[in-house]
């Protein structure tokens, strides 16, 4: 493990990253990441020296119970908040602030309410130099890859909750990012809506080819859709278990009444009550 | 026996549903007539009350009265001068006193040290009236335009930089991290996400500070002045033209009514994305 991360380093002594070692290297490498938080009672330790690795391509969820700080490492990974401790490599350079190659779609859609479809999702190609007509152009096609043509001159207030959060990824799709980060994305939707977006998801993972980091509260979101499974643990955030999910793509969201999925959801929910068992004894005893 | 219970009772409900409606929408009717009797009816009455002996006609006159000196007062071509001397007061100062709050509500909204050194001094100075200024602009001013803009921008500004101020504040955090996420530079945030983000704030602000305007615009004119609405109100006090003075007053009102629904109409529009 240190190993593998003291070759990464000497990648990044000389900048100009050759194809080879781009093809080994994490597209994220989040190393001893703590995150203290300053609260009324002094300094409370949200994150407690978190590390993965997440390979170019990968789709991975984190999973954790709500105060677990799974959001927070995201939020860090995205250059929106400050380690306490550790390192945060994305594509072998460190994070110190938002960057291009980095898309975030947040749990609220956030879009701007004053822009239509079109002119939310062009923001970023126009933040980033682009002209009007390049930045519609790219607006158009991911407009036809959500499925949302007839809405491209709608404002976000007159689309549903789902529509938005399609309007959301699509946006930070817009930049052409590495790497996609999603905190909670489909969280305040209804169930029938979430399983859709989840399916949307899936599709569009198969075209842009991102790497992406998802956060969850809900196993079976997480097993659906991703590669890998980290399972952290509340109060202070660390990681239980990094589960390899090895169901066949292209997935859907019916795979969740398959005997494999079951089992992977049986050992998810055995860690998660064992940790569960083991923070109530605590705060039991103490 | 149940079906023998539950088929009147369906009908009994439909029937009462059916009559409801009819009641309604003959309240509905009625309402409309009130409303359009509504001002014919008063004025009527006025004039009743006036003719009838019961009170001085000199102090209360009647309606006609009121309307023979308004005409009265178009036709010697006073009229048109209190009228755009009155506008061009109100108008100057709403600018003026708009822009002014616009600018410092973004910038103690935006900058906490600006924020610091400004908003305890306003917070002190915006609740004292306008009109107590009047003794003191007065003694600064004279009697120039001056110190009648200085009023109506006084009453203006601090209503506006108190809701730009907050509008500024009150910017969803979650948009600035969302444009932060995009690549939005931090110094293009004021101009794409602050100030639309402001913008019903500041349009509300605005509005207030129409009829805000218009009080302060009668204690400047009362302040003493040479042509106005108000000041023609006051002159017309003088001479015991009472259907002068309650013809200013009416031009008054339907002035700053005018003006109050024209502003509402440009909100609409300034607000586009509701």
């Amino acid at each position: 493990m240190s190993g593998s991360r003291s070759i990464v380093k000497l990648a990044l002594a000389s900048p100009p990253v050759s194809v080879e070692s781009a093809r080994t290297q994490p597209a994220i490498q989040v190393s001893n990441l703590s995150i203290v938080f300053d609260t009324k009672r002094g300094q409370t330790i949200a994150v407690d020296r978190v590390s993965f690795d997440v390979a170019p391509g990968e789709f991975v969820c984190i999973v954790g119970p709500s105060g677990c700080g799974k959001s927070t490492v995201l939020n860090t990974i995205a250059g929106l908040e400050v380690p306490f401790e550790g390192d945060i490599l994305v594509e072998g350079s460190p994070v110190y602030a938002p960057r291009p190659d980095v898309g975030m779609v947040f749990q609220q859609p956030h879009l701007f309410p004053w822009k239509s479809v079109r002119r939310n999702i062009a923001h970023g190609p126009r933040m980033h130099g682009k002209s009007k007509a390049d930045a519609n152009a790219i607006a158009d096609d991911l407009i036809a890859m959500i499925g949302l043509k007839r809405f491209a001159d709608a404002y976000p207030n007159t689309l549903s909750g789902g529509m938005q959060q399609r309007v959301a990824i699509a946006r930070a799709l817009a930049n052409q990012p590495r790497v996609l980060l999603m905190d909670e994305p489909f969280g305040a939707l209804d169930a029938q809506t979430r399983a859709v977006m989840q399916d949307n998801l899936l599709e569009l993972r198969d075209r842009i080819k991102a790497t992406i980091v998802f956060v969850t509260h809900d196993i079976d979101e997480a097993i659906v859709l991703a590669d890998r499974v980290l399972i952290m643990s509340a109060g202070p955030g660390r990681i239980l278990r990094d589960v390899a999910v090895k169901l066949p793509r292209p997935r859907s969201s019916s795979i969740m009444v398959e005997p494999t999925y079951l089992s992977l959801k049986k050992d998810c929910l055995d860690v998660i009550r064992a940790e569960g068992l083991r923070a109530f004894n605590q705060s039991d005893a103490s | 026996m149940q079906d023998g219970t539950s088929a009147p009772q369906k009908i009994a409900l439909r029937t009462d549903g059916r009559n409801r409606r009819t009641d309604s929408a003959r309240l509905r009717r009625l309402n409309i007539l009130v409303g359009a009797l509504s001002l014919p009816l008063f004025v009527g009455l006025w004039e009743l009350a006036s003719r009838s002996g019961a009170v001085n006609m000199v102090l209360f006159p009647p309606p006609t009265v009121v309307a023979a000196a308004v005409l009265e007062w178009i036709r010697s071509g006073q009229f048109l001068g209190d009228l755009s001397a009155s506008l061009l007061r109100v108008t100057t100062g709403f600018i003026v006193g708009g822009a002014l709050g616009i600018l410092l509500g973004i910038l103690t909204g935006q900058f906490p040290v600006v924020s610091s050194l400004l908003s305890p001094l306003f917070h002190i100075l915006r609740p004292i009236p306008p009109i107590a200024f009047v003794p003191i602009v007065i003694l600064w001013f004279g009697l120039s335009e001056a110190g009648k803009l200085f009023l109506v921008v006084w009453g203006v500004f601090f209503t506006v930089w108190l809701s730009t101020h907050i509008g500024v504040q009150k910017v969803d955090r979650g948009l600035i991290r969302a444009a932060l996420m995009l690549g939005t530079p931090r110094r293009q945030m004021l101009q794409e996400i602050v100030l639309l983000g402001a913008l019903p704030y500041i349009v509300v602000g605005l509005r207030t500070a129409v009829s805000i305007s218009f009080y302060t615009l009668v204690a400047a004119e009362l302040a003493g002045t040479f042509a106005g609405i108000v000041y023609r109100i006051e002159i017309a006090q003088q001479n015991m033209q009472t259907g002068q003075v309650m013809g200013g007053l009416a031009a008054l009102g339907l002035i700053s009514f005018i003006a109050d629904r024209l502003f509402a109409a440009l909100a609409e529009r300034t607000v586009w994305w509701r």
